[in-house]
């Protein structure tokens, strides 16, 4: 989730209190995102992808100052009119708009930067890589109403925000940075979004703003439009973004949007209004809290609750955007309360535990392989196809193989365990022979049913020394089976990774359950081997039933 | 040179007398007796009679045994005496004691030039020859090298994963076991994890090349689950207002053990309540493969299901699963996770305050679709790194290590 460096001095300035760091580290890790660390400068958080609310410095330091206490309520924010409307065609790839006029604004450094901090966050994680959501923010006096979002042609001009000549939309798609970036998302409609005002386009949401309407260290005041693909995703961003400035004192002033059939004013900063269950809250924690503690609770959070009999009618802040059940409600009230001074219960839940089958059969045969002299290897079930076919001299078969794998190693899941140990061999030339492992591990085929596959536990043993020989492993094979008390038949067998006539089939009442046998030179060169390796494989599940 | 020594038999005998001394001394006591009476009282009777009416001391007189003549003595007792001793004996009674296997030959070769000798190996034949009394034995000191040798061990990380299996069973928790490959329904959609969480993109879960699709075979809890998403059902909740059913059809590598607890919560019947299941769950994510990370790792999932079971019991729980795997100092931080509502992050303390693993209480909307009407504990916490502190390692890739050395010198006690 993201990371976000805040200034430290201007967000002590927006709390309005000062704080030593450990303090500090403490309070918000009380409230919920992680600190990376607190330098002299710099507040480094990792925050949880919820608290979108928190990722900007001035919401950041909202939360601060209610959880300890500061202004320990709900914050109002007012919103005057600006008398502005837009008018909205149905854009098809980004139906839903928000605007706001933002006035008073004092473009200071710390503004600038957390302004264009939280339009970068927001982008990356709410809005889906832009593709839920996009926010521009522009100079408002630049703009010349009325303004109207529409659907435009691709030949259509612009002057892209960084650049001085103007070209049309699709040119900005082929030529600038953000168009190539992002213009994956509108490149399949006809019509791609604009907004208009009488001069020309000055805003290409989800790409780029115009340079007509930069935001510059004179802009004394702001249009802010977000687009996007969810309604309440727009409203809430907006929302987010809006509160923000307020928190520094600019003034908010509401747009009304025009679509065909309906009007709505935004920003909309109406408080939501959710009933929770004094029960719930209490039958969740495990605590017997009284209506009032738990509006203290909920104050200090940054809520404002009213006691209604058995319930609590609790006003959601417009930029919490992460509440969806009363059980989220139930998560702050715990948050306020301090998850450390829960006291811990434990709760005597009577049951009788046991060890999964296979798991208890695995256990048994690991102990025995390691009673044969051998060493345990774990190896990862993910593996590449050289490596179990090629380089064991097989054609290959089907296996699991993922669309998106980060190296050449890593690509399939194994369908056998052999491959795995040879390669701990071909590891470990340099150690002392003689050199003798086992693994039980998982093994995952292609297969019919819900997942199209079935995991297989399977056992594999490779001894490697000068003199291993067929004698040797059918031994081993041969003391395993008789150890489980098992009838089996074998015959010979002919395998491209073994030696003509030095391999055997193990067969459990006329099915193929494994194989050993001595590995071909052909494989030990592929491995670059060069002491002989004899095998022995063997499917778990099978013996078990 | 050849030199002869008692067989088990033989020193047998020289205790306890031939068997056919022993069957005289009873003729000599009960005058006759019937074989089988006599088969009865005398050890090795089978011998016993062969060598005695060989002998000519016993006859078989109307089924039964008499004394025919008592012998002065018995040569062969004289003689392992004196095989016993060391001398030499005749070659004729030599002959009889080897036809009897109560003596054997032992190719002496050079052993008795080492009498007065320091030796380095004891050896059979100087044992069996009794030179090993007129011999020395060389020293060895506290500097002399083991033997270089191939020993069987069990590896350090299933060892760790044992453990931790053994306490929870002791806890009563039941183990469980499911698929690698897994659909994304179970891992992300029964989990209320939206459509378009960021967590379920190709950066964050391995997606299967071919087949890309699998088969939700609950069609109901399919329903369930898509109401959820778009309305929130009758879960209270909101929902999420949309969902993209195909995407919960595509198969991926499971990412989180949850996944597994889900599938047993949709199997979980009424009386199976209360119900604790645990899995050592391997998980895939793709990340970039360094000393912290891996693309592949375990993680010990949990769920507690029961009545009335409310926050406090997981803290609980929590700190004792933290135990379970070898860590006593604890705390709690607020943390998100779309599944669980109250979410928390479970620290441990090991030189230093890091991240066990996350833990909540599951939603409504996760419960209810899957039929669940009790309140659920459940956690996730990974294993690797604490086997690597367990074990005094710290570059995770350890864990499946190719390197014999690292194996060689690793074991948990």
């Amino acid at each position: 989730m993201p990371t976000i460096a805040y200034d430290k001095k201007d967000l002590l300035k927006l709390v309005g209190k000062e704080f030593k760091d450990e303090e500090l580290r403490e309070i918000i890790e009380s409230i919920k995102p992680s600190v990376e660390k607190i330098t002299e400068k710099e507040v480094v958080l990792e925050h949880c992808a919820d608290r979108i609310d928190l990722f900007g410095i001035e919401g950041l330091a909202r939360a601060i100052r209610q959880y300890v206490g500061l202004k320990p309520r709900l914050t109002k924010y007012k919103v005057g009119k600006s008398g502005l409307t837009v008018l909205a065609d149905s854009v098809p790839v980004r139906p839903y708009i928000g605007c706001a006029v933002v006035k008073g604004v004092r473009l200071e450094d710390s503004l600038i930067k957390s302004l264009m901090n939280i339009q970068e966050v927001l982008h990356e994680t709410v809005g889906r890589k832009r593709r839920k959501v996009a926010i521009g923010v522009h100079d408002f006096d630049r703009i010349k109403p009325p303004i109207r979002y529409v659907g435009v042609s691709r030949e259509e001009k612009i002057v892209p925000l960084g650049h001085s000549e103007e070209m049309s939309l699709k040119e900005v798609l082929e030529k600038t940075e953000k168009g190539k970036e992002y213009g994956a998302i509108i490149q399949s409609s006809r019509l791609w979004p604009a907004f208009v005002d009488t001069i020309s386009i000055f805003s290409f949401p989800p790409i780029i703003n115009s340079e007509r309407t930069r935001v510059t260290e004179k802009t004394k005041n702001l249009f802010i439009d977000v687009t996007g693909t969810d309604r309440l995703a727009v409203i809430q961003v907006l929302s987010i973004l809006v509160t923000n400035l307020a928190e520094r004192g600019c003034k908010l002033e509401s747009v009304r949007i025009k679509y065909k059939k309906k009007v709505e004013t935004t920003p909309d900063l109406n408080e939501r209004v959710i009933e929770v269950s004094k029960d719930l809250v209490n039958n969740l924690l495990g605590l017997s809290l009284e209506g009032k503690e738990m509006i203290r609770l909920l104050r200090k959070m940054g809520y404002e609750a009213i006691d209604y009999k058995d319930k609590l009618e609790v006003i959601v802040p417009s930029y919490r955007l992460d509440i969806l059940h009363p059980v989220d409600i139930v998560e702050d009230v715990a948050i306020a309360y301090g998850y450390n001074n829960f006291e811990l219960v434990n709760p005597r839940v009577e049951s009788i535990g046991k060890l999964d089958e296979l798991e208890k059969f695995s256990d048994r045969i690991r102990s025995l392989m390691v009673g044969f002299g051998l060493q345990e290897v774990i190896r990862h079930v993910f593996t590449n196809q050289e490596d179990q076919f090629d380089k064991m001299e097989i054609r290959r078969s089907d296996v699991i193989e993922v669309a998106n794998p980060v190296s050449q190693e890593y690509t399939c899941l194994r369908v056998w365990l052999l491959p795995s140990l040879i390669k701990v061999l071909s590891a470990n030339k340099h150690v002392e022979y003689p050199q003798k492992l086992f693994e039980v591990g998982d093994v995952v085929l292609p297969a019919e049913g819900e997942t199209m596959s079935k995991s297989v536990r399977k056992l594999c043993v490779v001894i490697s020394h000068s003199t291993a020989g067929f004698a040797e492993i059918k031994s081993v094979a041969e003391k395993f089976l008789a150890s489980l008390g098992i009838r089996y038949s074998l015959r010979m067998l002919e395998h491209p990774s073994f030696i003509d006539g030095r391999a055997c089939q193990i067969l459990i009442k006329g099915k193929e359950v494994g194989y050993f046998g001595e590995i071909h030179p052909k494989v030990l060169e592929n491995w670059n081997l060069e002491m002989p390796v004899i095998a022995f494989e063997i499917e778990l599940e099978n013996l078990l039933s | 040179m050849a030199m002869f020594v008692l067989t088990e038999e033989g020193r047998k005998y020289l205790k306890k007398g031939l068997p056919e001394r022993r069957l005289v001394e009873l003729l000599k006591k009960v005058g006759r007796i019937t074989l089988k009476e006599a088969e009865k009282q005398v050890e090795n009777f089978d011998i016993a009679l062969q060598w005695a009416k060989k002998k000519g001391l016993v006859e078989l007189k109307f089924n039964e045994l008499v004394l025919v003549r008592e012998p002065e003595s018995f040569l062969e007792e004289e003689a392992l005496r004196r095989v016993e001793g060391g001398e030499e004996i005749e070659e004729e009674v030599l002959k009889i004691l080897l036809q009897r296997n109560l003596v054997e030959k032992v190719v002496k070769g050079d052993v008795d030039k080492l009498i007065g000798k320091e030796v380095t190996n004891l050896t059979p034949e100087l044992i069996k020859t009794g030179i090993w009394k007129k011999v020395k034995f060389k020293p060895y000191s506290t500097d002399t090298p083991g033997q270089k040798l191939s020993f069987g061990k069990p590896h350090f990380y299933k060892q760790f994963i044992d453990e931790v299996r053994e306490k929870l069973i002791g806890m009563g928790f039941v183990e469980v076991r499911g698929p690698l490959v897994e659909l994304n329904f179970w891992n992300c959609d029964a989990l209320f994890l939206p459509s378009d969480h960021p967590s379920r993109s190709i950066h964050e879960v391995f997606f299967l090349k071919k087949p890309e699709t699998g088969k939700v075979l609950d069609k109901e809890l399919w329903e369930r689950i898509r109401k959820t998403h778009e309305n929130g059902w009758i879960t209270g909740s909101s929902g999420w207002g949309f969902w993209d059913p195909e995407l919960a059809k595509r198969l991926i590598l499971r990412s989180h053990g949850t996944a597994l607890s889900a599938r047993t919560l949709s199997r979980l019947k009424k009386e199976d309540i209360p119900f604790k299941m645990f899995s050592i769950a391997k998980c895939f994510r793709p990340d970039v493969i360094d000393a912290k990370h891996h693309i592949e790792f375990e993680q010990c999932e949990g769920i507690v299901v029961g009545e009335g079971l409310n926050f406090k019991h997981l803290l609980w729980y929590l700190k004792e699963i933290a135990s379970c795997a070898g860590v006593e100092k604890v705390r709690f931080k607020p943390s998100y996770f779309p599944f669980t509502e109250p979410s928390v992050e479970l620290q441990g303390y090991i030189n230093g305050w890091v991240e066990l693993g996350g833990a909540g209480i599951f939603r409504p909307e996760v419960t209810l679709p899957l039929g669940v009407e009790v309140s659920v504990l459940a956690w996730g916490i990974g294993l690797g790194r604490l086997a690597l502190v367990r074990a005094g390692l710290n570059d995770i890739r350890d864990l499946y290590t190719d390197k014999l050395e690292i194996l060689s010198k690793k074991f948990l006690v």
